[in-house]
């Protein structure tokens, strides 16, 4: 018996990865994914780290599966999309040391600017095996179990759990670690690593793609065989003759709502694609009609309706293309709302609970307290609205400056898309000054190519750079500005001047708790032709506070209420949660209690009623 | 025998440190226990709510359901309401009577309803529950960042289910060693604050 201990989903399964004897773990942050890295840590003889991008990390882990050590490249649904070009090579190639990709989707959109479901790209499209996770527990072991299969199949396995499976938390069992890891070998194969359009005479000229696709495609039937008999696919017998399917989640949260039914109905859980096909169709036998319950695309449901069209089975199928709800996460409620909808006889006897008759305040992302983004961002606020500038935004914590009450990036979509998309206003010829905003661990993801490719077309934007030498969004996560590795040695940081002078870019180093000095080179930077870049440059202010470091000195802040005339410019244009507005009054106040003093608003009144 | 525990608050206020002091205890009396935590993508400042489920049988679902909770512990006014539906209304709840406006509330874009609708509103919708000035007595014992813990005190007293020593010692045990003391003594006066 192992030791048992009440652990995250994440954690759970970080810890499949050790027990198996993964020796090189890479990822990028990204919220529901994150901690299954830093829970990697503190094992002798395993590396694991933080890559500058999802792409990097899955290739620095093909790299060491092809010495014959076991890897895990982590990331979140949008990194897997990053990796996708790489994915679409390596799937015809196949690995040697088992190679687990977790790409760690979040339905709802819970902490993401998209929802999307991976199983598409890692299975209808890459046509790699998955795992759908129901539990942390369930997840820790199909992990286990993904590293045996990926090296007996030679493929890339993929683990996609939901934010629930990561963020929920079990109890769960350690086991103990390998004592000793396999020694890393590298014999070249080259008619295998090597992917280029070559003909290859020993197949009569045929292009290597194609041997390799064929390659891809003969192991399906092997895939198929293993899902076939898996512990992770199993049926419950159940009174009807509507059945009813659980993915992942979507069994677990049908588990929870088996409380509230008159009775037992038959369900039929599944983890893995390829799907067992035999015991679907085994399921089905006595049923007229299937309801699937997946996050969150009708993947398994087309799959399925694929299946009865070849086998002639007429068993009507339902699920998420419409029947069930088609966005958003999966819910218990949802669930009780379909399973009557599609089994009749089927009563719910949910406990009522009275409406609650009271308006609640929503509350939507703003910077913290004290935050050096609130500084720049209300600078270039104003020198937006001055010369009637466009800003295009990115991913991370600036990102709340779109959002009431500042509203000032324009757009925002994926990583590093900011300097693109003002790049292309640009040449659309808006003839309006045109920024970018974008933070530092965005920028090194791939944000940087988006500069070189400004700079070296001339492209007249101006570029700021939100430098607070963290990964804050995601807790923290040092990156290539940082000066330090993930496990806390020294390394050295890139130091954006000199690569901003090697483009031949004007470059401005601020203080974004100076707002003058900030003003004053946005507004240069707006009357110079071509590209720019302005480095916003303090670290974290949470983090610095934390360490017990100081990135200015606090003070005591309050209003002269005499002079405030309630025209709520620090309100509007800074939007500091700590500033709140007395409207029988007409005056604004600050908290004492949450207020830490950095003094940004200050500056920003006009009438000098900040103090 | 099953025990439901929602914890609500905004980010910053030691929500996890609570819900992990409590599923440890659970651990110990050998329940099963499973939870979650949702967690805006902000470092500070959004909705935290952490479920804690515990019962002697399976649990399911990390997330506790419409009307299943046994305790809705709500470390600030507007986000006990938020997942006041969660709770059994024959339950439990305890408050925090901490006002924490939002962004739109700030900028008089919103209306952060008084503390004398909200209690209104919970008191209609359960009749048993305590509303304690938390944060106030933990910012007299020198910290506010210990409202959780004061918390955790009088949670003790509202519910049997919770041993003042276990609750006290996984308190202690959870604690930085330079917050101990101090947490320690949160814990006690919290205990106080509600009524024998």
């Amino acid at each position: 018996m192992g030791e048992k201990n009440y652990v995250m989903g994440n954690a759970a399964i970080a810890r499949g990865a050790l027990e198996a004897g993964v020796r090189v773990v890479a990822g990028y942050p990204g919220t529901p994914a994150t901690e299954i890295v830093d829970e990697c840590l503190g094992v002798p003889g395993v590396h694991v780290q933080w890559a500058n991008n999802e792409k990097v990390a899955f290739e620095i882990c093909a790299g060491a599966s092809l010495c014959h050590v076991r890897s895990m490249p982590v990331m979140k649904h949008n990194g897997t999309n990053v990796v996708t070009d790489f994915l679409m090579h390596v799937n015809f190639t196949g690995i040697r040391g088992g190679l687990v990709l977790i790409s760690a989707d979040d339905p709802g959109g819970l902490s993401s600017q998209n929802e999307e479901d991976t199983r598409i790209l890692v299975h209808q499209y890459a046509h790699l095996p998955i795992f759908d996770p129901c539990s942390p527990q369930e997840a820790k072991a199909m992990v286990k179990e993904a590293f045996d299969l990926s090296e007996r199949t030679e493929l890339v396995f993929c683990l996609r759990p939901v934010t629930r499976v990561c963020h929920a938390r079990g109890i769960l069992e350690f086991e103990a670690l390998p004592q000793s890891l396999p020694a890393a070998h590298y014999e070249p194969d080259r008619e295998r690593f090597i992917m280029s359009a070559v003909e290859m005479p020993k197949f009569g000229g045929v292009k290597r793609p194609q041997i390799r696709h064929r390659w891809l495609n003969e192991k399906q039937p092997l895939l198929q065989e293993i899902m076939e008999t898996s512990p992770y696919n199993w049926a419950e017998k159940g009174e009807g003759n509507v059945g009813f399917i659980g993915c992942g989640m979507g069994y677990t949260l049908f588990k929870e709502a088996e409380q509230y039914l008159s009775s037992k109905l038959p369900l039929l859980k599944l983890g893995t694609l390829p799907l067992p096909r035999k015991r679907i169709l085994d399921f089905v036998k006595r049923l007229e009609r299937v309801v699937i319950f997946e996050e969150t695309e009708p993947l398994v449901e087309g799959m399925i309706k694929k299946i009865f069209q070849e086998e002639k089975v007429a068993v009507e199928v339902l699920g998420r293309s419409g029947f069930v709800p088609p966005e958003g996460e999966l819910t218990l409620q949802m669930i009780l709302d379909t399973v009557p909808r599609a089994a009749p006889q089927i009563k719910v006897t949910q406990p009522e609970v009275p409406t609650v008759a009271i308006h609640i305040p929503i509350r939507t992302r703003t910077q913290c307290i004290g935050c050096n983004y609130r500084g720049i961002l209300n600078a270039l606020k104003q020198t937006v609205r001055k010369y009637k500038g466009i800003v295009a935004g990115d991913i991370g914590c600036h990102d709340a400056g779109s959002f009431k009450p500042m509203e000032l990036q324009s757009t925002i979509y994926c990583m590093g898309s900011s300097i693109p998309m003002a790049s292309g206003m640009a040449l659309a010829g808006v003839n309006r000054p045109v920024f970018a905003f974008i933070g530092d661990s965005t920028f090194y993801h791939n944000g940087i190519l988006g500069l070189m490719n400004a700079a070296t077309n001339k492209i007249n934007v101006n570029v700021i750079l939100g430098e607070n030498t963290v990964t804050a969004m995601t807790g923290f996560q040092p990156h290539p500005g940082t000066g330090v590795t993930l496990t806390g040695e020294k390394t050295l940081s890139v130091q954006v001047p000199k690569l901003a002078e090697s483009l031949g870019i004007r470059c401005r180093v601020v203080n974004p708790y100076d707002l003058k000095e900030c003003r004053k080179a946005l507004e240069a930077a707006v009357k110079e032709e071509g590209p720019s870049l302005i480095v916003s440059s303090m670290p974290c202010y949470l983090l610095s506070t934390r360490r017990g470091e100081k990135v200015f000195e606090p003070r005591e802040v309050r209003i002269d209420s005499g002079r405030c005339s309630g025209c709520l410019i620090c309100i509007n244009d800074f939007g500091c949660p700590a500033i709140s507005f007395d409207k029988p009054n007409k005056k604004v106040a600050i908290d004492p209690m949450i207020c830490v003093g950095c003094g940004l608003c200050i500056d920003v009144c006009k009438r000098g009623a900040i103090l | 025998m099953k025990m439901d525990v929602v914890i609500a608050g905004v980010g910053g206020q030691g929500n996890i440190f609570a819900s992990l002091v409590i599923s440890q205890y659970a651990m110990n009396k050998n329940l099963n226990v499973s939870g979650a935590e949702t967690i805006g993508a902000a470092q500070r400042g959004g909705s935290v709510v952490s479920h804690i489920r515990m019962a002697d049988g399976p649990i399911y679902s990390p997330l506790i359901s419409r009307g299943q909770a046994d305790l809705l512990v709500g470390m600030e006014y507007i986000e006990m309401l938020r997942h006041l539906r969660l709770l059994n209304p024959r339950g439990t709840y305890l408050l925090n009577a901490m006002k924490i406006q939002t962004v739109l509330s700030n900028m008089g874009m919103d209306e952060y309803p008084s503390p004398e609708e909200i209690l209104r509103a919970v008191r209609n919708y359960c009749p048993r529950g305590y509303v304690i000035e938390a944060s106030a007595l933990a910012k007299k014992l020198g910290n506010i960042q210990m409202t959780n813990v004061v918390m955790l005190g009088a949670l003790v007293k509202v519910l049997p289910f919770f041993d003042y020593d276990e609750i006290k010692w996984l308190t202690n045990a959870n604690s930085p060693s330079r917050f101990k003391e101090a947490n320690v003594q949160g814990f006690e006066k919290g205990y106080k604050l509600i009524p024998a």
